[in-house]
C-alpha cells in the first residue's frame, strides 16, 4: 500500500463531512489524515484527504465519493499538483 | 414525473401549503403515509390537495408500497411519516429502494429546530440514519428552502441511476410563513449523469461483440429501470445471441423467446449459469455483478471479456473488470450500438452456431422443474406455476423474500416489463403485500398477485386493511408451508437439517382465511391439488375485495438448481449431492 492524497471539493453544507467520513468508513476504507478548508468561494469547502490505497481500491473510492451529491470534485494530488495518470483498476478476487 | 410552474409563486403561505403546493408541482398524484406530530402541520393542507392520500397502518407498508408504484409506473412513489419511529420505519424500505435502485421520495416531519439535538420527543437524526442508503437527503430548517429541497429530491431520485431521496422538514418550518417560489431548472455542481455513452465506447463495444464466436446478453434492471426492452430485443434478433435476465430484469425479455435461457445465480437455469461461465463476452447491460450472479468471484467467466454498459460509472469494475465500459443511459446505449453492431457484422460475422447449440442442449437437458409430493400434498411450484398460467402475462406480480420467490421468478411466465416486482438486493420479508398494494393504485385495471411466503405475510400483512377500505382489491397468495422455508433448506443442506427456529406451525396458528375475513377481505384455502385450479379461478372472479389465498404446501419442497453461497457457479448442483453431467455436454 502507498499514501495518496485526495483533494476533494464539496458543498459548504452542514453534515457534508459525516456523508464523506461515512462512506469511508461503510465501504471499509481508512482515512490517515483529513483536513478542511474554505476556499474562495463561501459556498464551497475544500477536503484534503489522505489515505493508504491504490490501484482499484483507489478508483472505487473515488468513484464511490464522486457519487455523493455534495461532492462537486475530486483530484489526486502528488506533491501538491494534480495527477492524473490512471490507477490499475483490475478488481482483486479474493472470494 | 411532469413538472409544470406553478401559478402561484410569490403566495404567501405556510411552510406546510409550500411543501404540499411543491409535491402536486413535482406532479404528485398519489402518497402513502401516516401522520403524528411533527408531520401534523403537512397533514392539514393535505387534507384539501388534489394528491391522493392512502392512509396505510405501518410506514413500513408506505415506504414499500411507494416502491411498487414507482416500480410499475417508472414514476416516482412518495410515502410520508412523523418523526422518530415514524421515520425510523421507513428505513427498510428506503434501504431496499437503493438496493434495488428505485425512484423514491420521502417525506419526515422533524422536531423544532430549536429542539434538534436535544433528545425531544420522537427525535430522531433520520437523515444521518439514512445517509448510507438514501441518494441524497436533506433536513430542511427555513421554510423558504421547502420548494427547492422537493424539486431537487424528485430531480435526484428519477434522473442518473434511480434511487430513494429523503427530505427531512422541521415541524416549525412547516408552522412558519413563507412565500412559495418553485424553482425553474435544477442545476447541481455535484450531480450531472451522464446520458449519452462515448461514441468511441459503443465502436469498441460493437467490434468486440461481431468478434465474439460466445457471446452472451447478461440483462440486468437497469434495462426496465431505463425503458430499453423494446431496444433490447432489437439487438438481440441483430446479434442472435442468447440472453440471460437477471432477478431483477425478469420481464425485460419475454421468456418465451428462444434465444432466452432464463435467470442465472444461485438459483438459476443451468444453461444461463453456464452460459456465463463459459461466455468469451459479456455483454452486460444494467447489471451488477451481484454474488448472487457471480458465485466465487475468482472463478466467475474466467474467459470471458466483458462490455459493461450502466449509468452508474462507480458500477464499473466496481466487481468485474470491464475490457469495454460504456457509460450512460441504456436505452440510447442499445439504440447506438444497433448500427455499431449492425456495420461491424457487415465485415465480419463468427459463427455462433455451435455456441447456440449446445446453450440449446444444456436448456433441453436441464429444464427447470419439480417432482410433486409422494403423498399427494400440494406442491408449492405447481401452485405458483398454475396461478401465473391462469392469470396470464398481464398480470403484475409481487413476492416476499425466499423459496416461494425463487419459484415465482422460474415458474412464471414474464413477457413484459413492470410485471415482476421483487425485493432483489435488500432480500426484503414482507415486500410482498405492500408491493402489490402500491402496484394495484399505480395500476389499477392490471391483476396484481403477491406471491407470498407464510412467513413474510406475517410481517406486513397488516396492509390488507388498508387495501380494503381504500378499494384496491389485489390478490395475495400464501405459499404456506408452515416453516421460514429457504432457511429450512440450508438447515437441511448445510446444517444437518436441525431445523433452529424454522418452525412457524403457520398451518395451525394463525388460521389465515379468518384473518384476511377479519381484515375486511375474502380468505381462502386449498390444499388439494385437485381444487387447485377452482381454488385460482375462484380468486381470479373476486374483483372488488382483496382476496387472500391460504395454500397449504407440503414443506420439504427444495428450490433447484442451486449455487451454494460462497462456491463456484461451476458447482451448481440440480438436486441435492446432483450435479449436471458434465461430461455429456460440449462446452
Amino acid at each position: 500500500m502507498s499514501i495518496h492524497t485526495l483533494e476533494v471539493l464539496v458543498e459548504n453544507e452542514p453534515g457534508v463531512l459525516a456523508r464523506v467520513a461515512g462512506l469511508f468508513a461503510r465501504r471499509a476504507y481508512n482515512i490517515d489524515t483529513l483536513v478542511v478548508g474554505p476556499t474562495e468561494n463561501p459556498e464551497i469547502s475544500k477536503m484534503v484527504i489522505q489515505v493508504n490505497l491504490e490501484g482499484h481500491s483507489l478508483e472505487q473510492v473515488m468513484a464511490q465519493l464522486d457519487k455523493l451529491i455534495t461532492v462537486i470534485g475530486i483530484k489526486e494530488l502528488v506533491d501538491g499538483a494534480v495527477k492524473s495518470s490512471k490507477h490499475d483498476t483490475q478488481p482483486d478476487y479474493q472470494n | 414525473m411532469t413538472t409544470h410552474v406553478p401559478t402561484i409563486n410569490g403566495t404567501a403561505m405556510t411552510g406546510a401549503t409550500s411543501l404540499v403546493k411543491s409535491l402536486e408541482a413535482a406532479g404528485v398524484d398519489v402518497m402513502f403515509g401516516i401522520p403524528g406530530g411533527a408531520i401534523l402541520p403537512a397533514y392539514d393542507p393535505i387534507f384539501d390537495s388534489t394528491i391522493r392520500h392512502i392512509l396505510v397502518r405501518h410506514e413500513q407498508g408506505a415506504g414499500h408500497a411507494a416502491t411498487g408504484y414507482a416500480q410499475v409506473t417508472g414514476r416516482a412513489g412518495v410515502c410520508i411519516a412523523t418523526s422518530g419511529p415514524g421515520a425510523t420505519n421507513l428505513v427498510t424500505p428506503l434501504m431496499d429502494a437503493a438496493m434495488d435502485s428505485v425512484p423514491l421520495v420521502a417525506i419526515t416531519g422533524q422536531v423544532p429546530s430549536a429542539a434538534i439535538g436535544t433528545d425531544a420527543f420522537q427525535e430522531a437524526d433520520i437523515r444521518g440514519i439514512t445517509m448510507p442508503f438514501t441518494k441524497h437527503n436533506y433536513l430542511v430548517t427555513d421554510p423558504n428552502d421547502i420548494p427547492r429541497a422537493i424539486a431537487e429530491a424528485f430531480h435526484i431520485a428519477t434522473s442518473g441511476r434511480p434511487g430513494p431521496v429523503l427530505v427531512d422538514i422541521a415541524k416549525d418550518a412547516l408552522q412558519k410563513q413563507t412565500n412559495f417560489t418553485w424553482p425553474g431548472k435544477i442545476e447541481l455542481a455535484g450531480y450531472n449523469p451522464k446520458f449519452t455513452p462515448d461514441n468511441s465506447a459503443i465502436l469498441d463495444a460493437a467490434k468486440l461483440i461481431a468478434q465474439s464466436k460466445k457471446p452472451v446478453f447478461y440483462v440486468g434492471g437497469g434495462v426496465i429501470k431505463a425503458n430499453a426492452a423494446k431496444e433490447l430485443a432489437q439487438l438481440v434478433e441483430v446479434l442472435g445471441a442468447p440472453v440471460v435476465t437477471t432477478l431483477m430484469a425478469r420481464g425485460a425479455f419475454p421468456d418465451s423467446h428462444p434465444l432466452h435461457l432464463g435467470m442465472p445465480g444461485m438459483h438459476g437455469t443451468v444453461a444461463a449459469v453456464t452460459a456465463l461461465q463459459k461466455a468469451d463476452l459479456l455483454i452486460t447491460l444494467g447489471a451488477r455483478f451481484d454474488d448472487r450472479v457471480t458465485g466465487k468471484l475468482s472463478t466467475f467467466a474466467v474467459n470471458a471479456k466483458v462490455i459493461h454498459a450502466d449509468i452508474d460509472p462507480a458500477e464499473i469494475n466496481k466487481n468485474k473488470y470491464a475490457d469495454v465500459p460504456v457509460v450512460g443511459d441504456l436505452r440510447e446505449t442499445i439504440t447506438a450500438l444497433i448500427p455499431a453492431l449492425k456495420a461491424e457484422l457487415s465485415k465480419n460475422r463468427a459463427d455462433l452456431t455451435p455456441w447456440l447449440a449446445s446453450m440449446n442442449n444444456l436448456r433441453a437437458t436441464y429444464p427447470l422443474g419439480y417432482t410433486l409430493p409422494d403423498d399427494g400434498s400440494l406442491s408449492p411450484q405447481l401452485v405458483i406455476e398454475r396461478i401465473g398460467k391462469i392469470s396470464g402475462t398481464d398480470t403484475i406480480f409481487t413476492s416476499g423474500v425466499g423459496q416461494h420467490q425463487m419459484w415465482a421468478s422460474q415458474f412464471i411466465s414474464y413477457e413484459k416489463p413492470r410485471t415482476w416486482l421483487n425485493s432483489g438486493g435488500a432480500g426484503t420479508m414482507g415486500y410482498g403485500v405492500p408491493a402489490a398494494m402500491g402496484a394495484k393504485v399505480g395500476a389499477p385495471d392490471a391483476t396484481v398477485w403477491a406471491i407470498d411466503g407464510d412467513g413474510c405475510f406475517q410481517m406486513t400483512n397488516q396492509e390488507l386493511v388498508t387495501c380494503a377500505l381504500n378499494n384496491i382489491p389485489i390478490k395475495v397468495a400464501i405459499i404456506n408451508n408452515e416453516s421460514l422455508g429457504m432457511v429450512r433448506q440450508w438447515q437441511t443442506l448445510f446444517y444437518e437439517g436441525r431445523y433452529s427456529n424454522t418452525n412457524l406451525d403457520s398451518k395451525r396458528v394463525p388460521n389465515f382465511p379468518l384473518l384476511a375475513e377479519a381484515m375486511g377481505c375474502v380468505g381462502l384455502a386449498c390444499d388439494n391439488p385437485g381444487d387447485l385450479d377452482a381454488t385460482i379461478e375462484k380468486a381470479m372472479s373476486i374483483n372488488d375485495q382483496p382476496v387472500v389465498v391460504d395454500f397449504r404446501v407440503h414443506r420439504d419442497a427444495m428450490v433447484w438448481p442451486m449455487v451454494a453461497a460462497g462456491t463456484s457457479n461451476d458447482e451448481i448442483m440440480i438436486a441435492r449431492a446432483t450435479a449436471p453431467d458434465w461430461d455429456s455436454q460440449e462446452l
